[in-house]
């Protein structure tokens, strides 16, 4: 028998199929094995780009173990390197910091520029001398990590072997062409964590669907009914929902956001709410955006970094702070409704007898497209 | 120069380093000058310091580092 025959009910049609099996949620396994079969052979989100904004920000991330370091170079643009020294292994950087000229190991002191290269390798010969016949500088540069920004996430595919990001997304990058635009992060207020006790797959699955909103969101459905919302879901590609009757936040004075420029009228009233497979759920709206990147902390544990984006600066609408942060309290608020279905959904997971669950044919399509692009993953390396 | 290491004043690190590196050399013991210019280089490297170009050719002028244009 196949090691994963027990997907081959993951593969059907939604109208037939079953989820994917307890393991994959509650099996440390089965964790390691999806954080190589899906987490590091794509393009997973580890950051963004505000968090790295001047040129010599150097910000370390562990991602599932693997010590990681996000850095704006010279030329201005995010490179990530793995945060080990190819001296002796030590890590390069254990907060974030601003690199003035170049990144120096603390245990014995080699250098290297931000673009990786080795720059000094100090006594490598003997005391005062810091070249040796057998120690090429250029052999020995930090390891690359292909990162690519989209949307000011920063995604990096660690096994390396994944296609082109803009040939994997070509498809939704082209669905949200219009919103190909600059964005500005609303500042402190509008980035916040949740750390919640679920596997990463469940947060993406309560994202991709509009069916519980009536249920676990009924403010939000109050104005915005289970009807005006649609399934997306490309399969193999990516899934999520829209939403036809987007209503923007209004200020005690009736002030509002400012538009991302050059919308069609689609967008008057829609938004849609997508999942960038593996780990990237991101929201697109005439007047904000936002951005969120699950962080897989372990097989039953998940911190959800979640930041909001506008079309114009803070700096250049200082009037708008406080619409910002009631914008940011109400999102929160929903973000915050969702735990208990996450959680719960994960204890749930420990029913020895639950085959997976059963999909609604005519509602889940988009959790259904998630499973079955999980499982194509998994199939895929036999 | 402890002092400069326990405060993180890596500048200061600099110009300690320099000046220790300066003695030795006057002194003619190459090979001490060259350690401390070697963390003086290093110090200045790290910041980004324009010293650093200065000390780079001095410790290549010894064979002690390849020279950094
Ligand atoms: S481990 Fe980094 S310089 Fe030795
Ligand atoms: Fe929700």
């Amino acid at each position: 028998m196949n090691k994963h025959e027990h997907l081959s009910s993951v593969l059907q049609s939604v109208n037939t199929a079953n989820g994917l099996p307890n393991a994959h949620y509650i099996d440390p396994d089965v964790f390691e094995e999806e954080k190589a079969a899906v987490l590091f052979a794509n393009w997973s989100g580890i950051g963004f780009g505000k968090d790295v904004p001047e040129v010599g920000d150097a910000m370390p991330v562990d991602f599932l173990g693997m010590p990681l370091l996000i850095v704006r170079n010279k030329q201005g643009e995010v490179a990530v390197f793995q945060n080990t020294c190819r001296h002796r292994g030590m890590i390069l950087v254990d907060k974030p910091k601003k690199i003035g000229g170049v990144i120096r190991c603390p245990y014995h002191s080699w250098c290297y520029a931000l673009n990786g290269d080795l720059h000094a390798t100090p006594h490598v010969g003997g005391p005062g001398h810091n070249m040796h016949e057998d120690i090429y500088k250029s052999d020995l540069g930090l390891l690359r990590i292909r990162s690519y920004v989209w949307r000011d996430v920063i995604f990096v595919n660690v096994d390396g072997q994944a296609l082109e990001f803009e040939e994997v997304h070509a498809d939704l990058m082209a669905r949200w062409a219009e919103f190909e635009v600059p964005v500005h992060h609303g500042g402190p207020e509008s980035s916040f964590k949740l750390e919640v006790a679920t596997n990463w797959k469940l947060a993406v699955e309560n994202y991709c669907e509009s069916y519980h909103l009536p249920w676990v969101h009924p403010g939000l459905n109050s104005y915005s009914r289970l009807e005006d919302h649609y399934n997306i879901e490309e399969l193999g590609k990516y899934s999520g929902q829209g939403t036809l009757v987007y209503r923007q936040l209004k200020g005690e004075g009736g002030e509002m956001f400012p538009d991302f420029e050059g919308l069609s009228e689609k967008w008057d009233e829609g938004a849609e709410y997508i999942t960038v497979y593996p780990n990237v759920l991101l929201g697109v709206q005439r007047d904000h955006a936002f951005a969120i990147v699950l962080e897989p902390k372990a097989c039953e544990q998940t911190v959800e970094h979640i930041e909001l984006y506008y079309a114009q600066s803070s700096e250049d609408t200082p009037e708008l702070a406080d619409l910002r942060v009631k914008n940011a309290e109400q999102w929160k608020v929903v973000f915050e409704e969702d735990i208990f279905v996450v959680e719960g959904m994960q204890k749930g997971r420990h029913g020895a007898y639950f085959d997976g669950g059963r999909f609604s044919p005519a509602m889940d399509g988009p959790t259904h497209n998630f499973h079955h692009w999980v499982a194509t993953q998994l199939t895929n390396r036999e | 120069m402890l002092t400069a290491h326990g405060a993180g004043d890596h500048m200061q690190l600099v110009h300690l380093y320099t000046q220790a590196a300066d003695m030795r050399e006057a002194a003619g013991e190459v090979d001490a000058a060259c350690f401390f210019l070697t963390h003086a280089y290093v110090f200045a490297l790290e910041q980004g310091a324009e010293e650093a170009v200065a000390l780079n050719k001095r410790l290549a002028d010894y064979g002690r580092a390849e020279l950094i244009s």
